[in-house]
């Protein structure tokens, strides 16, 4: 059991999570453990897990995307714009949004792959540009989104409001085509060894391409979704995002190095993150300490995992 | 005078030396043999300051010695040539010489103009005067560099020189030069130990032998008492039999390559029969490998056809050359054969995925079954095959290799340096591997820079020099001096 | 003679049922998201309330302007009423996380909540807030869609009117200007709006540009020596921002045009108040961010304390200041 823990950091990550929350629900027993707070911590990380589930991928493969919050916010402008001047009905509008998330994806995935731009850089400038392009779409906000539209962040179904199912339906087809599928193993293998993964027969520049494709296209759908459950598309959507999401996910268990990590450690460092900052809210600790604390837990983590892997683990 | 007494080391799960005596005299080329995983690094790691014994003595001139940390070990007269080479390619050949013991003035600010002549000299006396000591070391050759690595470890002017595999990336003729550079330190009195597999190169040039087998150490012996034959007996503990020059070729052509042309190489044209191990020859640098490469879709080629069974292969990227049943494995396993953090039993299945399945998904159970059986099969040494491969020896880690691409079901093997770095032992299982392989029918192609090996199991040798075919050898006219005299100038 | 198949394979059937009863038991969001009813009087209360706490959740909390002024006079209102006052919010100007935190807030049930006005969209968080029955004051800039029991701010159309008729006076009329703010805000617009207004009036000023400073002093710098670069005869730059300010005022001055080129600006921190008496800014006009949060806490708490039986008032303006060389000693 110890020697799991030690080795899975899924499972490490899990029972740290029971711990917190018990610690949690010890001090705050009113407003901590209550089914609202809980459905509540849900709905504020949902946005932010589905993202985290393709830049998860992008890491297994040993690459990341930093221009994923930009393209929350300009798929959600986009779409936004297009139904309110150009009344376009909402489905055809989402699909516009997503599509235009999925070439955003395509350009990096091109450009990082068969061009051998450095994806740091490619993906800082994307940033910077998708920015741009959703301050130009939505000025300053675009607000009073058809009913229809709102309604899809917005209803619930058995009480709990829907982009929490859209998210647990997001982590659990790419969990299973992760663990399932030949195609979603050979992420692995390029993380782990570029070169020998090429030679081996793995279409390297392509898998990394499809990468790109799916955790810029995953942003998209997350902002169409952030935008609906607030009913307004904001250019500042997304803000900081990327690097929240890149936290989240190496908590999970992802390495900067690419090879390692699973869906489901997604999930849980968002889940960790939300819970953090929930309980700094319900303390009424503010601003500054939220960054150092998670600052302090991420570096703990990475710390505690490397001194006990130099012990303990061979395992692979 | 130095002297190792009863040597004991434990690492868990392993005892890695057992009371291993070993007595080292001035003057003396002592070579250690052993496979790998008999101990010899371990030993060497002690001697050097970089681990403790759990127990036993170290006798310097009859004073017993606890070596704490490498420079304790250079401050006793102990220096080590690393096979993997300890140079910082920014800088320049004087720099890496004196690396650590600059001359410098009273502000610390290095004196350049004295290292440099200090370096000058140095690699004069070494006979290596083409070599300046202002070159910036990312310039040299790979034996350039090695012979640099030589002279850093003489700059601290040690009484015991320790040589780790030191032929293992330069060409015969630096070999030569080196051989002349330790002769000239035994004459003065340095005591010289050499580390090698290459067991022609000991009896040219060792006094004595000390032998290593699973951590216990099987005797010293004079050279002169020793055959190569019983030599491989006390380290593998049995008799290994020269390969046996039986033939599997078939007369049908598996492949045809026609006027390749590409970057290093140019208008290249050969055939492999069924069942024949062809072999590559020439220098390091000729254009062996890139040939391999071309022909597998892992470079462009610029020119030429490549045909396989009569139908013409259009091959742009190795998952191209995998479906039509090419195999290559490449020269540098570590990076680029390898997925060195991923367990045994992930690397054997890597370039066969869809085989490792149930019903249509991925199963780690399959692909474990997979690996059992190659485990198997090529007698992998690992625990498990859940053991991350970075653990495993270089000779089993060669074989994960090998079992990944005979996953792909190869009709042809091409294998690139297969066994460089490896034992002794699992040597000889990789060419009956080989030869097994040609036996049921398939062609392999053999790029190797060990002569005795290519004579030892090809039907034939192309010699590649330049980038070009120098010439061709069948297995029977085939020789080493004709070999060499094709390959160099 | 056709044999019957069946339409739908067992699978297909199964996960059409499923759909069909996912969709059914799905609960839409209500239709009408705003009343625009001005709420007043909350639950009935116990003058001794329990836990008594008031909470302002803003975003950019550690914004130097917020902290010294909105945050300071928070504290310092808490602290001579002897209440717990707390803050919270996002360091980035980041509206989703204000609205998480407000939504995690509502849990806790504080005794009362100020909020900053960010954006429009916090309408549907803020009325979730006033249906928990929990009083909510809105200041900086109003969110009139929502329930907010009531607003503290400043009118920026009037902010823009200020700078336009001051920059009318100074330029007499005639020549360029620039403006500049963070773009994408709703007051800013607003603020825009009242410059241009002003502005259509003297036809003799010609507005050459709209820029976004990214509320970052080098970026306004950057943008102010560009457009002298591109209009040597420009005469006055408007600022919207708290950065705005300092940023124009060293690329004019380092364009050796202190003092010629006119600059009216926003807020009154010492930089701004130490450029206005040095002559290279000419007009300060300045927030009483103060009042925002002091009467809005103080709002809160007679809403709970029903100190007055008929409630609290609905929107209050705060005001603007008016800082130029003859009284910037005042502020200093």
């Amino acid at each position: 059991m110890l020697k799991k823990i030690i080795e899975d950091r899924v499972f490490s990550l899990l029972t740290m999570l029971i711990v917190v929350v018990i610690v949690a629900s010890i001090v705050f027993p009113n407003t901590f453990p209550t089914f609202d707070n809980f459905r509540q911590i849900l709905l504020n990380l949902s946005i932010d897990t589905i993202v985290a589930v393709g830049m998860m991928i992008l890491l297994i493969s040993g690459a990341f995307d930093l221009s994923v919050g930009s393209v929350v916010a300009f798929a959600g402008c986009m779409t936004a714009y297009l139904m309110q001047f150009y009344n376009v009905p909402v489905p055809l509008a989402i699909l516009a949004g997503i599509t235009a998330s999925l070439i955003i994806g395509w350009v990096n995935g091109f450009l990082i792959a068969y061009q051998g731009i450095n994806p740091m850089i490619q993906t800082l400038a994307m940033m910077g540009i998708v920015r741009g392009l959703a301050l130009m779409v939505s000025g300053s906000g675009i607000q009073n989104l058809p009913y229809w539209f709102n309604a899809i962040g917005q209803s619930k179904l058995f009480g709990i409001q829907m982009p929490v199912w859209y998210m647990l339906l997001t982590v659990g087809t790419f969990a299973l085509l992760v663990n399932k599928t030949i195609i979603f193993r050979r992420f692995y293998y390029i993380g782990g060894n570029e070169k020998a993964a090429d030679l081996s027969g793995i279409r390297v520049k392509r898998m990394k391409m499809i990468g790109f494709i799916i955790s810029a296209t995953l942003a998209g759908v997350a902002g169409i979704l952030l935008s609906s459950r607030l009913g307004a598309a904001l250019p500042t959507m997304g803000r900081g995002l990327e690097l929240r999401v890149i936290t989240a996910v190496i908590l999970g268990g992802a390495s900067l190095s690419g090879g390692y990590g699973k869906i489901s450690g997604a999930l849980l460092g968002a889940l960790f993150m939300g819970i953090i900052s929930n309980i700094m809210v319900i303390a009424r600790i503010s601003g500054y300490w939220q960054e150092i604390i998670l600052g302090i837990i991420l570096i703990s983590t990475l710390w505690l995992d490397k001194s006990l892997q130099k012990k303990y683990s061979t395992i692979a | 005078m130095f002297t190792l007494s009863k040597i004991t080391k434990t690492f868990p799960g392993v005892k890695a030396l057992n009371a291993v005596d070993l007595i080292i005299h001035p003057g003396e080329i002592h070579a250690i043999c052993g496979e790998n995983g008999a101990g010899k690094s371990t030993l060497m790691n002690i001697l050097t300051g970089n681990t403790q014994p759990d127990s036993g003595n170290i006798i310097i001139d009859n004073q017993p010695v606890v070596i704490q940390n490498p420079q304790q070990a250079f401050d006793l007269g102990i220096a080590i040539v690393h096979q993997h080479l300890s140079l910082v390619d920014s800088l320049s050949v004087a720099e890496n010489i004196y690396a650590n013991q600059q001359p410098a003035n009273a502000f610390g600010f290095i004196k350049f103009d004295e290292l440099h002549a200090l370096a000058a000299a140095l690699l004069e006396t070494l006979g290596m005067s083409n070599i300046q000591p202002t070159t910036i070391v990312s310039q040299l050759s790979p034996a350039q560099k090695q012979m640099v690595e030589i002279a850093k470890a003489l700059s601290r002017k040690p009484s015991v020189l320790i040589l780790d595999e030191p032929t293992a990336s330069i060409t015969e003729k630096e070999s030569k030069t080196l051989f002349t550079i330790l002769r000239k330190l035994k004459a003065q009195n340095i005591a010289i130990l050499y580390i090698s597999h290459r067991l022609e190169e000991i009896f040219l040039l060792a006094d004595k032998i000390t032998v290593l087998k699973d951590g216990t150490s099987q005797g010293t012996f004079p050279v002169a008492v020793l055959t190569k034959d019983n030599l491989i007996t006390k380290m593998v503990g049995r008799t290994l039999k020269t390969v046996n020059p039986t033939s599997s070729i078939q007369q049908e052509v598996l492949l045809e390559v026609k006027n390749l042309s590409g970057q290093k190489f140019t208008n290249i044209s050969f055939t492999l029969r069924r069942g024949e191990i062809l072999g590559f020859a020439g220098l390091i640098g000729a254009g062996r490998s890139e040939i391999a490469r071309a022909i597998f879709g892992a470079d462009p080629a610029e020119g030429g056809e490549v045909w396989m069974k009569n139908v013409r292969l259009a091959i742009n990227h190795p998952a191209d050359a995998i479906d039509y049943g090419i195999a290559y494995v490449a020269e540098d396993r570590k990076s680029q054969g390898l997925f060195p953090m991923m367990s045994v039993r992930d690397n054997v299945v890597a370039a066969s995925l869809p085989q490792a399945v149930e019903g249509k998904f991925y199963s780690e159970s399959a692909a474990r079954k997979m690996a059992m059986t190659s485990k198997d099969d090529l007698r992998i040494a690992t625990p498990d095959v859940s053991q991350q491969v970075i653990n495993l020896s270089g000779g089993n880690q060669q074989k994960v290799v090998l079992a990944k691409w005979l996953w792909t079901h190869p009709e042809i093997l091409m294998v690139d340096e297969p066994t460089h770095g490896i034992d002794v032992g699992a040597k000889y299982e990789i060419y009956e591997i080989l030869k097994s392989l040609a036996s049921t029918g398939k062609g392999i192609i053999m790029i190797s820079s060990d002569m005795p090996e290519l004579l030892g199991i090809c039907d034939r040798i192309i010699v590649i020099k330049s980038g070009k075919i120098a010439g061709s050898l069948l297995r029977d006219e085939a020789s080493e001096e004709k070999i060499m005299s094709l390959a160099a100038n | 003679m056709m044999t019957s198949k069946h339409f739908l394979s067992p699978a297909s059937k199964a996960l059409a049922v499923a759909v069909l009863f996912l969709a059914a038991a799905c609960e839409l969001p209500p239709r009408n998201s705003a009343s625009g009813v001005s709420a007043t009087s909350s639950r009935q209360q116990d003058s001794t309330i329990a836990n008594e706490e008031y909470v302002m959740v803003t975003t950019a909390v550690t914004m130097p302007m917020y902290v010294h002024h909105d945050q300071a006079a928070f504290k310092k209102w808490g602290k001579k009423m002897g209440v717990k006052v707390s803050i919270l919010g996002p360091a980035e100007w980041d509206v989703p996380a204000q609205i998480n935190t407000l939504e995690e807030l509502i849990g806790t049930r504080p005794t009362g909540i100020l909020v900053n006005g960010t954006d429009p969209a916090i309408a549907q968080v803020i009325n979730k807030a006033v249906a928990a029955g929990i009083p909510t004051v809105v200041y900086d800039s109003d969110i009139p869609n929502s329930n907010r029991h009531a607003f503290l701010g400043t009118d920026w159309y009037e902010i823009g009117k200020m700078q336009g008729e001051e920059m009318a006076r100074l330029l007499k009329g005639k020549g360029k200007i620039a403006y500049m703010g963070i773009l994408g805000l709703t007051n800013m617009e607003s603020g825009f709006q009242g410059l241009l207004d002003v502005l259509k009036k003297y036809p003799g000023i010609e507005v050459v540009g709209k820029y976004d400073d990214k509320a970052n002093v080098e970026e306004a710098a950057r943008i102010t020596s560009d457009v002298i670069a591109a209009h040597p005869d420009i005469s006055g730059v408007c600022g919207f921002d708290s950065n705005s300010g300092p940023g124009i005022a060293l690329a004019v001055r380092e364009a050796g045009k202190a003092g010629t080129i006119k600059i009216t600006t926003v807020d009154w921190e010492p930089e701004h108040l130490q450029l206005v008496k040095d002559g290279t800014i000419q007009m300060l006009v300045g927030q009483k961010r103060e009042l925002f949060t002091w009467y809005g806490a103080q709002f809160l708490y007679d809403m709970v304390h029903h100190t007055n039986n008929v409630g609290i008032p609905y929107q209050i303006n705060t005001g603007l200041m008016r800082i130029t060389k003859e009284n910037v000693d005042e502020y200093m």
